[in-house]
């Protein structure tokens, strides 16, 4: 009984094992085992170098006062901003009225369209010339800004696409989620003539704990990791006010062609993110739960 | 037993008023939302003179569109997009749907081991791995194929389908499962003849994101893609050449991309809405 | 439907050629597809054509090429037969390719671009074939300026353009690339005409030089505080720039420039063709080209000069390296593809013996030629050590950050930046 069910249990996970092992782990380890050796692209010498490129990484004042604050701002401000758009979408979607699915499906479109090219776009928009959003403002009286050369609309700009562009996603599954809930709870909230507010708090809020938790902790993770619509919009500029961890690690081991250190980068990154991961679950559990 | 209403929205204002600031404000967000896409719809449209000035001169053309139709690779990149994500689609779900099963219904070293390798590998940065993965397939014989492509698009989306399959198995009863042992099936038969129907809704669901994010995928369609097999995103990147940016041309590309992706999201969203349910 | 029936004619003629010689021959040319690349790879074709050698054209994306290339030059793979190749990773690839030095018609190419410095290996043999001259000029508005009020110091780019701005002619003055990896259009060209550059002693590119200054870099050398400081003011003082320049690559200023809000840029010749094409751009016909304007320390002009070329990889089997070159030696001495090339792009073609014949019929050939291709004093476009990436990045981002921060901390952010750029060096 035993040995079938592991038997079982093994055969379950064997083709996304395997496939993970090829795809991700055998890379994964030659980009680790790169990160302590000398292995610049061009010139792989492989020799060991032990600990170095992280020691380099870790003492680098950019990446520790720089490029570290930006991507934690970048991931709390982008992951709190889809959440609370998205819930409030969902909230929305909620109720009936007429022109719910039109309104649902334009709602959609951040997805439909490749981040990158959406990131082009959304960087055209911003140019402080041909740029459609100075004309407006311009048009209204209004002084035209360069969003892209100062460091906190560069951030702000970033931030607002990365929402745009994953919105979408809180919605669906905070939708789904509300449309799962059990309807008598809310049946008797009505009938006390309990306030709109009270209901969300005491009712809507925990009931979708389980699901704002799991999307949190995936958005952040995905989040840490930002790197296309970054890339394209500022290219971590103006100087490197608005560089994120991947672009840190991108620049290095893709510009540079020093895949060692870019690795030991990635590695570092990578680290922070599976020990911020749990602790993030814990605490959004448990502020989720009082 | 009197009527359930609902909450209103809003309750201190008069009924119009009310309606009204609804309408707004939905038009408002919608605007919002769709905006960045209008405004590449409408860059599409312009002739390269004035793509970059959209808002300035009023000539309108197909030229871009022409153009770009012109090319058989970009016809071609269409079909292996196509492909390759409905090929994706179909594997990543059968590898995860399995997975996140057993994660749901079993606990024990084997289940935590497994869950603890997706989230590390969730965490792992794409730039950590995108190189050494080109190496890897490169010595395996595979780069710039099919299966060399569709093999990386199915394993990348394991830990966050295995993850969310979890999700849906935990809301689903298993006593069923377990009568349907008692009557004399196997746990393979009870996987496949109850688990997996009853799963349904949200497989869809998850076909449907996965076919949008595979579709739009661009990173490892750049690294893992010579020639052979041209896939929309790696076109459209092309467009960005050492001369500059044909953007005139990657913007009638990416509205045609659009296009299969808008159908699935406007046919899939009540799938994704009934079933993403974690 | 064209297309394929040209395809179908292709392939049978593909296939009478392969049962007379018994075996198919081809090349494999890896680049990224360009007007200048498209133009000597239809010399390729042309050679192919008549020696019964199939050329197969793999384009690279732009964003990875030289990732994927070297990867591709390092794991020995057998991937390409020819690959583009530039100044920029000269040294970068120089142990991974085949010496070109026994590719005759190499005599015929230009001596400065194909400097050892730039693509010789370690043994002194050079690893590259020539595909055409690259480098950027001052383009002005020929309605707006006569060729003699052409600014020639940028002090009087400043008073040219306020006059052209007062008079309501046009938005801007100038306009350029500024953000990374499009330093050259603003930054490079400007700091160069003030007598500066990014590493000590200025214009050097041997790299024993270089190490033995200990790569001192120019940033803490009154000339490039000048330099940001002449952007500053261009863009804050006398707002003769866009306020958003500092960060716009090189598409964003050539469109505002093709569409008649700046009345002079600085790009690369290839964008003669784009800028003078009524299609692509609202300024056609009213673009001239001229000298770079000098900064205070310097008086004397300069062009600067560099080529991109053709590449063979080491790990190739011998008889297509063979082929490979023959197929370049043909390159260099159609003179048909190479006239071509130049109408189609504006940029030299690789054979400096037919430079005069073009020059004659070509007034912009001519200006290029005057102006930099015969000018004694050249400056090279990069550095050639594996590390140029890191120094160029370390040099954007510090004076980016001094331009667009206050006017009196651009000595100390650039003082903060010297030994970031002497860092990323070594």
């Amino acid at each position: 009984m035993f040995g079938e069910q592991q038997r079982f249990v093994l055969l379950l996970i064997a083709p996304a094992a395997l496939l993970m092992l090829l795809f991700q782990v055998v890379p994964i380890v030659i980009g680790a085992n790169a990160s302590f050796r000398d292995w610049a692209l061009y010139n792989p010498k492989k020799t060991w170098v032990g600990l170095d490129h992280y020691h380099a990484v870790i003492s680098d004042p950019a990446f520790l006062y720089v490029v570290l604050p930006n991507t934690f701002i970048f991931m709390v401000v982008s992951v709190a901003g889809a959440l609370v758009t998205g819930l409030a979408l969902a909230l929305l979607l909620n109720r009936p009225f007429p022109g719910q699915k039109l309104v649902q499906t334009i709602l959609l479109v951040p997805l439909m369209v490749a981040p990158v090219v959406a990131a082009i776009m959304i960087r055209w928009i911003f140019n402080d010339q041909f740029g459609i959003a100075n004309v407006v403002l311009e048009a209204i009286g209004l002084e035209g800004q360069p969003w892209l050369v100062q460091r906190w609309s560069a951030f702000c700009i970033i931030l607002l696409t990365d929402i745009w562009l994953w919105t979408p996603w809180f919605t669906l599954l905070l939708l789904s989620g509300l449309q799962s809930l059990p309807k008598e709870p809310f049946e008797a909230a009505a009938i006390d003539g309990t306030s709109t507010w009270r209901v969300f708090r005491y009712l809507t809020l925990p009931m979708l704990r389980p699901v704002i938790v799991v999307c949190v902790v995936i958005r952040a993770i995905d989040a840490f990791r930002t790197f296309d619509i970054v890339w394209t919009l500022t290219g971590g500029g103006p100087g490197r006010s608005t560089e994120l961890f991947s672009l840190y690690a991108y620049v290095l081991a893709f510009l540079n062609l020093d895949l060692g250190r870019g690795s030991a980068a990635a590695i570092i990154g990578g680290l922070i993110i599976l020990v911020l991961g749990v602790a993030m679950y814990r605490l959004v559990d448990r502020i989720a739960k009082a | 037993m009197p009527m359930v209403t609902r909450p209103q929205f809003l309750p201190g204002l008069p009924n119009w008023s009310r309606k009204t600031f609804f309408a707004l404000a939905l038009t408002f967000i919608c605007f919002a939302f769709a905006f960045p896409v209008l405004w590449l719809i409408l860059t599409s449209l312009r002739p390269e003179s004035g793509v970059y000035y959209v808002h300035r001169g009023t000539e309108f053309t197909l030229g871009n569109f022409k153009e770009v139709l012109s090319q058989e690779r970009i016809v071609e990149a269409f079909i292996n997009s196509a492909v390759i994500s409905t090929l994706a689609t179909i594997f990543s779900l059968l590898v995860t749907v399995s997975s996140g099963y057993m994660l749901s219904r079993f606990t024990g070293p084997a289940s935590r081991m497994w869950f603890g390798t997706i989230y590390i590998f969730r965490c792992v940065p794409y730039i950590s791995w995108v190189l050494p993965l080109y190496f890897v397939v490169q010595s395996w014989g595979i780069y710039d194929t099919y299966v060399g492509l569709l093999l990386p698009h199915i394993a990348v989306h394991i830990c966050f389908f295995s993850w969310l399959m979890k999700g849906f198995f935990d809301g689903i009863d298993p006593s069923m499962e377990y009568a349907a042992m008692i009557d004399g099936c196997s746990r393979w038969g009870a996987f496949i003849r109850v688990a997996i129907p009853s799963a349904l809704p949200a497989i869809s669901a998850l076909a449907v994101l996965c076919w949008l994010f595979t579709w739009n995928e661009f990173l490892f369609a750049l690294i893992l893609t010579g020639n052979r097999v041209p896939v929309i995103t790696v076109v459209m990147a092309q467009f960005v050449t050492e001369m500059g940016l044909h953007w005139n041309l990657m913007a009638a590309t990416a509205v045609m991309a659009l296009l299969p992706a808008f159908l699935i999201a406007l046919f899939g969203q009540k799938y994704v809405i009934q079933g993403l349910r974690i | 439907m064209q297309g394929m029936a040209r395809w179908a004619i292709a392939a049978a003629a593909a296939m009478t050629i392969t049962t007379a010689q018994a075996q198919v021959k081809e090349l494999r040319i890896g680049y990224q597809p360009s007007p200048i690349q498209d133009a000597s790879i239809a010399m390729f074709e042309a050679w192919g054509a008549k020696n019964g050698v199939k050329i197969v054209k793999v384009p690279n994306s732009y964003g990875v090429y030289v990732e994927k290339m070297t990867a591709s030059l390092t794991s020995n793979s057998d991937q390409y037969d020819v690959i583009w190749h530039n100044d920029d990773w000269g040294q970068t690839w120089a142990h991974l390719l085949e010496p070109t030095d026994d590719v005759d018609a190499n005599k015929f190419a230009e001596k400065w671009g194909m400097d050892k410095i730039v693509f010789g290996n370690k043994d002194g043999k050079n690893t590259v074939v020539p595909m055409g001259q690259t480098f950027s000029v001052f383009f002005y508005r020929s309605d707006l300026v006569k060729p003699e009020e052409v600014p020639k110091t940028l002090e009087q780019l400043v008073t040219v353009s306020k006059k052209l701005q007062a008079d309501g002619k046009v938005k801007f003055g100038y306009v350029g690339g500024m953000s990374m990896n499009h330093s050259w259009f603003s930054w490079f060209w400007s700091m160069w005409g003030n007598n500066c550059d990014v590493l000590q002693p200025f214009y050097e590119r041997d790299n024993a030089k270089l190490a033995a200054a200990g790569w001192k870099s120019g940033m803490t050398d009154p000339c490039m505080q000048q330099t940001v400081e002449y952007w500053w003011d261009a863009i804050n003082t006398h707002k003769i720039a866009p306020r958003g320049m500092p960060a716009y690559d090189r598409n964003e200023a050539n469109a505002i420039f093709m569409a008649g809000d700046a009345a002079f840029t600085v790009a690369d010749t290839l964008w003669w063709g784009q800028f003078n094409d009524p299609n692509k751009s609202k300024v056609a016909g009213k673009i001239a080209a001229a000298r770079f304007p000098l900064g205070p320390n310097r008086t004397k002009p300069f062009g600067w000069d560099d080529i991109w070329g053709w590449a063979i990889p080491k790990s190739i089997p011998e008889e297509r390296k063979k082929l490979a070159k023959q197929m370049l030696n043909a390159m260099m001495l159609d003179e048909e593809g190479q006239v071509k090339m130049f109408k189609a792009t504006g940029a030299p073609p690789p054979n400096t013996q037919f430079w005069p014949k073009i020059a004659e019929q070509d007034p912009f050939m001519k200006l290029l030629k005057e102006a930099v291709l015969d000018s004694p004093d050249k400056v090279r476009g990069a550095y050639y050590f594996p590390q140029w990436p890191a120094v160029h990045k370390a040099f954007n981002d510090t004076v980016t950050k001094a331009v667009t921060g206050k006017r009196e901390d651009i000595p100390k952010v650039l003082a903060e930046g010297a030994p970031l750029v002497s860092k990323a060096a070594q």
